[in-house]
């Protein structure tokens, strides 16, 4: 109703201006034609009388416009006359007003891309019931963080907590689905009864999990996503009630979840779960040192995270006082908003490029600003004739300011086509990682951004030249008018070249950081050679692989099928590929034998299951020892295979080769943990296994007879094509097990593509932010240079007729020009140093003050502040002393 | 054209209601009237009467509507309405109060303190 009352106030005024305006002159007019009539009685002629008249009445056009504002609504026809007025006046230099809006429409456009990635990333709250009040509790187990809950911890916590009214539990792993169209391997996740329902409303089909139905013993049910519904079960509408075969068990199908359900949590591979199965197991009786399961709570209406922070501080002590295992690896558990979690390793990138790109909108507004300044020149004339004719300057500085929102307004309505594309184009960038990017548009908050940006940009590059055009002695303006002398403040013109130069500085800078960040990617060594090597996944269901040889005897078999492949150099296999982080991590707390009590549980290393061969085929360096072989199994001595990090901590300066480790294994079977002595046989260079950069755990190789797990990669060196290969193994594999799907079939290259593809992601985004930059201060630099030379046409003429040469012009040009550019660089950089330290979360393998690239990036933005100057002061020396003198 | 005075500001609005309160007016009417009853003792800047009256206008303290001048123009009338009329009691008063004010203060005498 607002709306229409508005628009009925915006019409009225706008039907009835015309009106109200003719009421208005014919008033002022009545009076003075009155007067003349008095002062016609008193002897004067009619033409002296409506002179006299029309003197005394004072400034018809002020008293007009005052009388607008006194009658109240004015503002709506005055903006409507101003903005008809801005029309007029940009259609009447039609090259300004496409410079202007072009410069806006990139400033203003880069904008509208990075907010909605921002909307979409840290400000949408995320597509869950009470989103805010979900939190991820995360356990600390001795030195690892973030690290998973164990069931007694969960059910613990769930029985005491007082600040969260629900606390749901999740495991992901991997598992079959057969018995459909296709064997098909899935990401599977096993919850507690209250997880679905915390996260949806209802479910597009049956019925969540309900409480009880995830305890030891009752019914194996399962859900399915929307995808796999569709994909393996046609999209049949009665699915609900029937059985499907999971991991070779039937489990009953209870329920379909809504089509845009998505795991959005901080672990990015929960993204893809498309079967939820309850626990089937009563946690409170599970191992209290077997943590696995990630928590997750929704606080009570009106708890704060702080609050629920320091009520699980107080319930990890008690639960340290009250069982061993938590007292010995001191147990504490932190709470963190789910949307903070979620976005904790996105937020500095996003945030930067936010930064860089308001960078980007300063430095248009400073271009802007320039434009307007050297137009203010031809516009000083009209403003002061509207002063003189009695508009005050209040008004006429309302009449610029409108003019230059309107005008901000329309470079925004391009700058919306500019900001569709750039999302676009950020999209098809597909960052991994960055998850919650895939659902960025221009929504409502975008759009609403847009436009907020768009005034304020209009205000702030109009308010400087507006003030400025308002303002000077009305006489000598119009006495200098038909004179071209150098108007306006040649200052403030060079303090905006100044600004946008070291604004530019900065966004270069911090792209050249990003630029060598991402080259110290390229070359860091992953302690694997990915190249010419073809990997893929299976997952061996536990009904049909529940013993070790089964497990071993196909991987033996499988082994030796693919070395028979054309091509093949060399075929070993893994439980967790580097880099994959596809599968949950499998680590457990290692000693060397015969440490002391207090030593056993401090330290963890990341435990993998390895196939003979696999050093090889990978490309790592094997420092010392041998790798495994089939003879490596239960019934021999139990060995394993360390890696650097592991032997220099654990044996620093000696010999690995032969010492014995106490680890977790299970040479009986899948998940029949057993701890037990193994004797060291091979050292191996440390894989980079969870990023390129951070130095991760040490890492522990088991042979698979001694460490049997549900999943396996395989891993190729070859070099067949990946169609052949892949050709080849689906058949390889078909032939020994027809119900074992085979995932993920690509090069282990992909994976270190992920690895890098946010460093790669924020350095194109940072590069194209820094080229527009660069592009918009080169149009600033060019175009106060070229209006400067055109000002000082007859003073240049002047000079060289008294003798300069065209040399001495071009240099004198080059000095005054050129010394604002070096100037900006010189702040740019020292602002840079101040600000660059900030991004050190983004970087690796460079320095914040990384000496080379502030040097390259002052000698690149310098070469092409001189060169914008140049091509002006090339014009300077051009100049015809007569003609310029003439023409005055 | 001796013996005329700035008015003070504020004070146009207060002339302008109490001329209009002895009888509608148009514009140049006000202006002749304000002569009138201060005996060309006051000078008010012809076109600056206009904002005013669009302002009192606004305020509800007058109403316009349209008529024929004395010398068969067409011209804008204004009249006082009720809230004009109190509008200019208060004032009226206030104002008288304030002019007792000053010049019992500005007559005072030596002894009297």
């Amino acid at each position: 109703m607002k709306l229409w009352a508005f628009l009925r106030s915006f019409a009225s005024a706008f039907f009835l201006r015309s009106r109200t305006e003719g009421e208005m002159d014919e008033e002022l007019r009545s009076h003075i034609q009155c007067r003349a009539d008095d002062l016609q009685r008193s002897g004067m002629s009619r033409a002296e009388a409506e002179r006299l008249a029309k003197v005394e009445f004072g400034a018809y056009q002020k008293f007009k416009e005052e009388c607008r504002e006194e009658r109240g609504g004015f503002w709506i026809e005055t903006v409507w006359t101003d903005i008809r007025f801005a029309l007029r006046m940009l259609r009447k230099s039609p090259g300004f007003a496409a410079v202007a809006i072009l410069t806006l429409a990139l400033g203003i456009g880069a904008n509208t891309a990075i907010f909605s990635v921002v909307n979409a990333v840290l400000l949408r709250p995320l597509p869950y019931p009470n989103a805010k009040r979900l939190a991820m509790i995360w356990s600390t187990w001795g030195k690892e963080t973030r690290a998973p809950a164990s069931g007694p911890e969960l059910i613990e916590l769930r029985n005491r907590s007082r600040a969260f009214e629900e606390i749901a539990g999740i495991w992901v792993t991997s598992g079959t689905i057969t018995g459909t169209v296709e064997p098909e391997q899935v990401r599977l996740a096993l919850t507690t009864a209250n997880f679905l329902p915390m996260l949806a409303e209802k479910p597009q089909l049956g019925r969540f999990f309900t409480p009880g139905e995830d305890r030891g013993g009752a019914a194996p049910l399962v859900i399915l996503t929307d995808g796999l519904w569709r994909r393996q079960f046609g999209a049949n509408p009665g699915i609900v009630g029937q059985t499907t075969r999971l991991n070779g068990n039937n489990f009953t199908i209870v329920g379909v979840l809504p089509r845009d359900f998505k795991l959005l949590f901080p672990d990015s591979r929960m993204a893809d779960v498309q079967v939820f199965i309850p626990f089937l197991n009563d946690l409170e009786k599970q191992s209290r040192d077997t943590a696995y399961i990630r928590m997750v709570g929704r606080l009570r209406r009106g708890v704060t995270v702080a609050q629920a922070q320091s009520e699980a501080e107080s319930i990890a002590s008690q639960l340290r006082g009250e069982a061993k295992e938590y007292a010995e690896q001191s147990l504490r558990l932190s709470v963190l908003s789910l949307q903070e979690d979620d976005v904790r390793s996105v937020q500095p990138a996003v945030v930067s490029l936010f930064a860089a790109v308001v960078l980007v909108l300063l430095i248009t507004c400073a271009n802007l600003a320039n434009l307007l300044l050297s137009r203010s020149g031809g516009r000083r004339r009209e403003t002061a004739l509207r002063t003189a004719m009695g508009a005050e300057r209040r008004r006429i500085i309302r009449q610029l300011l409108t003019e230059n929102i309107f005008l901000g307004c329309l470079g925004g309505i391009a700058a919306l086509g500019i900001g569709w594309a750039a999302l676009k184009w950020i999209l098809s960038l597909q960052p991994e990682g960055i998850y919650l990017l895939i659902a960025a548009k221009l929504d409502g908050y975008v759009l609403a951004f847009t436009l907020v940006l768009s005034i304020l940009t209009g205000v702030l590059f109009g308010l400087a030249p507006a003030l400025l055009a308002a303002r000077g002695d009305l006489v000598e303006i119009l006495k200098e008018c038909g004179q071209t002398t150098a108007t306006g403040k040649p200052w403030l013109r060079q303090f905006l070249i100044v600004g946008e130069v070291s604004l530019g500085c900065i966004l270069l800078v911090g792209t050249g950081l990003m630029i060598r960040t991402f080259t110290s990617l390229l070359r860091v060594d992953p302690g694997f050679h990915a190249e010419n090597v073809l990997t893929f996944q299976m997952s061996f269901p536990w009904s049909r692989y529940g013993t070790v040889e089964s497990v071993t005897n196909f991987l033996k078999d499988l082994r030796t099928n693919l070395a028979a492949m054309p091509g093949t150099q060399s075929v070993g296999g893994v439980s967790h590929l580097p880099l994959d982080e596809g599968l949950g991590n499998w680590y457990s707390y290692y000693w060397p034998e015969g440490a002391p009590i207090q030593q056993q549980n401090t330290v963890m290393a990341d435990h993998r299951s390895t196939l003979p061969a696999y050093f090889r085929t990978i490309g790592a360096t094997l420092l010392a020892g041998r790798e495994f072989e089939d003879t490596d199994d239960a019934s021999h001595t139990h060995v394993a295979i360390v890696d650097d990090t592991l032997a220099e901590q654990t044996w620093p300066g000696q010999d690995a080769i032969g010492k014995k480790l106490s680890v977790e294994d299970s040479p009986t079977g899948p998940f029949q943990f057993e701890r037990e002595s193994v004797v060291v046989i091979g050292v191996v260079k440390h894989i980079q296994a969870h990023s390129l950069t951070a130095k991760g755990r040490g890492q522990i190789y088991l042979p698979v007879p001694l460490a049997p797990r549900p999943v396996y990669s395989l891993v190729v060196r070859t070099t067949a094509p990946m169609q052949t290969f892949a050709a080849y193994v689906q058949q390889a594999v078909k032939k020994l097990d027809k119900d074992m799907p085979v995932s993920n079939l690509r090069p282990q290259m992909d994976y270190v593509e992920k690895a890098r593809a946010q460093t790669r992601f924020v350095t194109l985004l940072a590069a194209a932010l820094a080229t527009l930059a660069l592009f918009l201060a080169c149009i600033g630099i060019y175009g106060v240079t070229s209006y400067s030379v055109a000002q000082r046409n007859r003073e240049i003429a002047i000079r060289i007729v008294v003798g300069a040469n065209s040399a001495d012009v071009g240099r004198m040009v080059l000095r005054q020009s050129g010394l604002p550019v070096v100037v900006g660089v010189v702040v740019g950089l020292a602002m840079a140093a101040v600000l660059t330290p900030l991004l050190s979360g983004l970087l690796f393998g460079v320095h914040p003050i990384d000496p080379l690239t502030y040097a390259a990036i002052a000698v690149v933005l310098a070469a092409v502040g001189v060169l914008a100057c140049y091509i002006p002061a090339r014009r300077a020396t051009k100049v015809d002393p007569i003609t310029a003198l003439r023409a005055e | 054209m001796t013996g005329q005075a700035q008015l003070l500001p504020g004070t146009l609005d207060l002339l302008i209601l109490k001329a209009v309160s002895l009888g509608p007016l148009h514009g140049y009417g006000v202006l002749l009237r304000i002569e009138q009853i201060s005996r060309g003792a006051l000078l008010v800047e012809q076109g600056a009467l206009y904002p005013a009256l669009y302002r009192l206008v606004r305020q509800g303290l007058l109403k316009a509507s349209w008529g024929t001048s004395d010398n068969n123009r067409r011209a804008k009338f204004y009249a006082l309405t009720a809230a004009g009329r109190k509008r200019l009691r208060q004032e009226a008063d206030g104002w008288n109060r304030l002019v007792a004010a000053i010049a019992s203060a500005l007559g005072a005498q030596p002894e009297e303190i």
